[in-house]
């Protein structure tokens, strides 16, 4: 039960620029007016970082897990969030025990 | 841009509240078993019982926390892991920028303690929520409900998994992991506004799993959020 000081400086740290990124883009934003254009592009955006963020699980060399990927997206086409999870995680869960 | 709110806001905060809660439950599959393996992973690291928690609850972003995690020392890198926080975090940026036109209504001060707490499902179920009926406004009590729920587990069982050390065993091998993207999935679902998307976001994730090949670290985020932008500027200019 202890608290290192330089280990508390780091989490402090990253603490901070986490911060900053949630509210720069709020702050270089907050009171413009966007044009049409701009609002159309700020409405795909969002699902360009998502996309980003979750590429490293399309790009596995893992069988079992691109199948398992494929089944979660066919199940999202389908399903609420619920059974959609419960789909991903059980058909990849099969698969790994199959496949290896 | 001060706009006189209606003042049945005000009454509307519980009834949201708790669907801000019923909204984020099924999220709770993915961040129990992520926040047991976070702890126990940050303990066998070094870090103590009571960092843990601080991690999590002060920067509430699980990227850059599983990343931290893997680049910790003793005594940590300071510049290290605030370098990669920020690419990794980076796209917060745009996250509040996209966030920025709904919450003209509120107080700077309520402004900046939402912030605090925008990590991406409590974003984007937001964003959803606000797309699915048109003219619907800002909730802040859904918000709450969203982050009060997901904040409070990912601190509690972060904590529970670095004091318990190791007792689920590593759950990635049979699935468990498969619960992330599949949240991601169903979140872009709800942003799906017929083929004019797809392009930007199919450029995006190609872009991005190219860059994870080639280079190491969370390069692959920013380029392949920036190659969606810029496909976006060219598909909307064609509109």
């Amino acid at each position: 039960m202890t608290l290192h000081i330089p280990a508390l400086l780091a989490i402090l740290t990253m603490a901070l620029v986490t911060y900053l990124t949630r509210i720069s883009g709020y702050l270089l934003l907050a009171g413009r007016n966007l044009s049409p254009r701009m609002k159309a592009i700020m409405d795909i955006v969002p699902g360009c970082v998502l996309v980003a963020v979750i590429a490293p699980n399309f790009a596995t060399g893992h069988p079992a897990d691109l199948l398992g990927l494929a089944a979660t997206l066919l199940a999202a086409t389908r399903f609420s969030l619920l059974p959609t999870m419960l789909c991903g995680v059980i058909t990849t869960g099969i698969l790994r025990a199959v496949l290896g | 841009m001060q706009t006189t709110s209606p003042t049945s806001r005000q009454d509307d905060f519980w009834p949201d509240f708790l669907r801000g809660v019923k909204t984020s439950l099924p999220l709770l599959i993915a961040f129990v078993p992520f926040g047991l393996l976070l702890g126990s992973q940050a303990v066998q690291k070094g870090f103590s019982i009571v960092e843990v928690p601080l991690l999590t609850g002060l920067n509430f972003a699980g990227g850059s926390e599983f990343a931290a995690v893997g680049l910790w020392s003793i005594p940590p890198a300071i510049l290290l892991l605030a370098g990669v926080t920020f690419l990794i975090n980076s796209r917060h940026i745009l996250m509040g920028a996209a966030l920025a036109p709904h919450l003209r209504h509120l107080r700077r001060w309520q402004i900046f303690l939402l912030l605090f707490c925008m990590c991406d499902e409590v974003w984007a179920l937001t964003l959803t929520d606000l797309h699915t009926k048109p003219g619907r406004r800002f909730s802040i009590g859904f918000y709450a409900g969203i982050t009060v729920c997901l904040y409070l587990c990912w601190v509690i069982f972060t904590f529970i998994g670095g004091y318990s050390g190791n007792i689920l065993g590593d759950l990635t091998r049979y699935g468990v992991d498969m619960a992330f993207p599949a949240v991601f999935i169903m979140l872009l679902k709800g942003m799906w506004k017929g083929a004019r998307n797809a392009l930007p976001w199919c450029i995006s994730l190609g872009v991005a799993v190219l860059v994870y090949h080639l280079l190491p670290g969370a390069w692959y985020v920013p380029a392949g959020t920036l190659a969606g932008i810029l496909t976006s500027l060219l598909v909307v200019r064609s509109i």
